[in-house]
């Protein structure tokens, strides 16, 4: 574990206290050794103080609150009232009897969350190992040049993607029906669930990869030379020497990568919600995060969509701890 | 090459050199295709916005691939008539204040993280990372009720509020890096030309971390530039919209008139890119090691 914490080894920071009679003179007047000691101890406190506020306020509080939220019966007219009753169950009783959620919500989620990781990582993986093989000059500039499809924000992002596969008047379409694919009245593909998440997920990767990218060509730039070279010359083939060599000295890289991926790609909203149809309810393309907002402030049943907020984000600290699970392991194998 | 005689050995030399050249041809090749299609799966689709954004009145897309008559026509609309101005006012006044209170809360935590070990530190910069993990279509509902009781919907200072509390974590774990890589020495000198703890931050610290600020300072305009899901909650009001809740408006109101959408996306999505080639570095290694350091 990276510990940047000079060399201070007890647990209240024997330097600080060494250093602590060369303060200032009048401050050290006043207090006795105990009580600069003390302050010592409360300084940390005291600069963390804004900070942990802001978190707990508007990020840790929510977070009880939605909770709380998912037992209640919280609609339009508790709203207004700020009134609302304690219903037990019913929320998650009344949400997981619906099939909407294990035909529809859950396989949006978690089905393209699979799909868009695995392409995210290999397609990034392919990438890194590519701009390792080439000279620096080059790579630079093709780094660069993948970086613009990482700072694309998601929202205009998505609509060059709605633009790309416009049904009409779409470079696509177009190109399509030229072909004599698709007849000249063209095909809704945004009517598809298996089409819809298609071109999520292509829009997901392309905004995706390159982090990917980038994280395992820093890795690869730091495995030996001499294990390839030693791995070449017992006759390994390039598969063999990516699976022996290189995957195992970066599978703390690879794990990282593929969770924060996995992470990510679960919290999916803009570039579903923005798509036609993406943000209607009962339409057939919603994941679990776009259902929530749609149940709320679609259909102003906050007592449902804090329900599924609040399965969403267990589903996401499930991701969590096993991506810190996998963490520690690989920090203990060190 | 004096041998009168062609040895087998040095016609098989020969053989395998020859063989070496077409091999390393063939790779060069494959990876020259390889960076080609990279390219183009990167750069396409910015491409294909900024010359959309640029041609005059389309009807078809493979008419814009290649744009005859620029025109500046649909930045003109998008920042007059459909007043993207006024929102790309309201994104600069949101992410000033996200900027400003993530940076300067930033700076102050990973002081006290990098700098001083005291009980829970390990448990607050874990909790921190995980806070993060927590979606934020999840925190919508119950944030949307508090800044309402707060009064502070449709409110550049609310959203602002907000953003700041996403960007924090991250911020966090970035400034730390930039703290912990300033040598303890330098601020034992200070001490002991008698500066006390705020004079050495201000004086010796605070200039040393000055590009760890600018790089914090760039991310957390990042998000508040981008994010989508709180701003189309809090902004009720059009005149409040930000730039990402603005561009729904070019969406189907004029029956999807591309040029304006694109335009008005060029316009969302060129700070971000300056930004971003100035951040990326400290922007990667960020993220990981956030992650990976515990």
């Amino acid at each position: 574990m990276g510990t940047p914490v000079g060399q201070a080894v007890d647990g209240h920071g024997a330097r600080q206290h060494r250093r602590a009679p060369t303060g200032p003179p009048g401050r050290g007047r006043r207090a006795s050794a105990l009580g600069l000691r003390r302050r010592r101890a409360l300084l940390p406190w005291v600069l963390l103080a804004p900070a942990l506020a802001v978190i707990a306020a508007l990020l840790l509080f929510p977070l009880a609150r939605i909770v709380w939220l998912s037992f209640r019966e919280y609609r339009l007219r508790n709203l207004v009232s700020g009134e609302s009753e304690f219903i037990g169950l019913a929320n998650y009783v009344s949400l997981f009897t619906d099939s909407y959620l294990w035909r529809i919500a859950l396989p949006n989620t978690v089905v393209f969350a699979a799909v868009a990781v695995v392409a995210t990582v290999v397609l990034g993986t392919l990438v890194a190992l590519l701009l390792s093989r080439l000279r620096p000059v080059t790579r630079v500039v093709v780094v660069s040049c993948v970086m613009v499809a990482w700072a694309m924000p998601a929202v205009s992002g998505t609509y060059v993607w709605l633009w790309i596969f416009d049904v009409d008047d779409g470079i696509v379409a177009q190109a399509l029906m030229r072909l004599g694919v698709i007849g000249p009245e063209g095909y809704n593909w945004f009517a598809d669930r298996l089409f819809f998440y298609a071109i999520v997920t292509l829009n997901v990767v392309h905004g995706g990869f390159p982090f990917v990218a980038v994280t395992v060509l820093a890795g690869l730039l730091t495995v030996p030379r001499e294990l390839h070279e030693a791995a070449l010359i017992d006759g390994a083939g390039a598969w063999k020497r990516f699976w022996h060599v290189t995957f195992p000295v970066l599978r703390p890289v690879f794990a990282v990568v593929t969770i924060l991926s996995t992470i990510w790609d679960f919290k999916v909203f803009a570039q579903v919600y923005l798509m036609p149809g993406g943000g209607v309810g009962g339409s057939e393309m919603l994941n679990l995060g776009v259902w929530t907002y749609v149940s709320s402030f679609g259909q102003r049943d906050y007592g449902t969509g804090s329900a599924i907020a609040v399965v969403l984000t267990l589903l996401l600290l499930g991701v969590t701890a096993i991506y810190l699970r996998a963490l520690f392991r690989e920090d203990e194998l060190r | 090459m004096s041998a009168p005689v062609d040895t087998d050995w040095e016609h098989r030399v020969r053989r395998a050199r020859r063989h070496g050249d077409a091999l390393r041809l063939t790779r060069l090749l494959g990876r020259a295709a390889g960076v080609t299609a990279i390219l183009l799966f990167t750069l396409f689709p910015v491409y294909f916005m900024i010359a959309s954004a640029f041609s005059g009145r389309m009807t078809s897309g493979i008419g814009t691939l290649v744009p005859r008559d620029p025109t500046l026509d649909n930045f003109v609309h998008v920042l007059t008539e459909g007043d993207f101005g006024l929102y790309m006012r309201n994104s600069l006044a949101v992410a000033g204040i996200t900027v400003v209170g993530a940076c300067l809360l930033s700076l102050l935590a990973a002081v006290a993280v990098a700098r001083f070990r005291f009980r829970l530190r390990t448990s607050v910069l874990v909790m921190i990372l995980i806070v993060q993990m927590v979606p934020l279509e999840a925190l919508v509902i119950p944030l949307f009720l508090q800044v309402r009781d707060l009064r502070l919907l449709n409110t550049v200072l609310g959203l602002g509020i907000a953003y700041i509390a996403l960007s924090l974590p991250l911020a966090v774990w970035m400034m730390r890096g930039f703290v912990a890589a300033v040598p303890k020495e330098v601020e034992e000198a200070a001490y002991i030309d008698g500066a006390s703890w705020p004079v050495m931050f201000w004086r010796v610290l605070f200039p040393l971390v000055a590009p760890g600020l600018v790089a914090t300072a760039i991310f957390s305009f990042i998000i508040a530039w981008n994010e989508f899901v709180l701003a189309l909650t809090f902004m009720q009001q059009s005149d409040k919209y930000t730039v990402a809740v603005g561009l729904r408006r070019f969406f189907g109101e004029y029956a999807n008139e591309w040029g304006h959408v694109m335009a008005a996306s060029t316009l969302i999505t060129l700070p971000v890119m300056v930004f971003f080639v100035l951040v990326q570095r400290w922007l990667a290694a960020g993220l990981v090691q956030g992650a990976v350091k515990g």
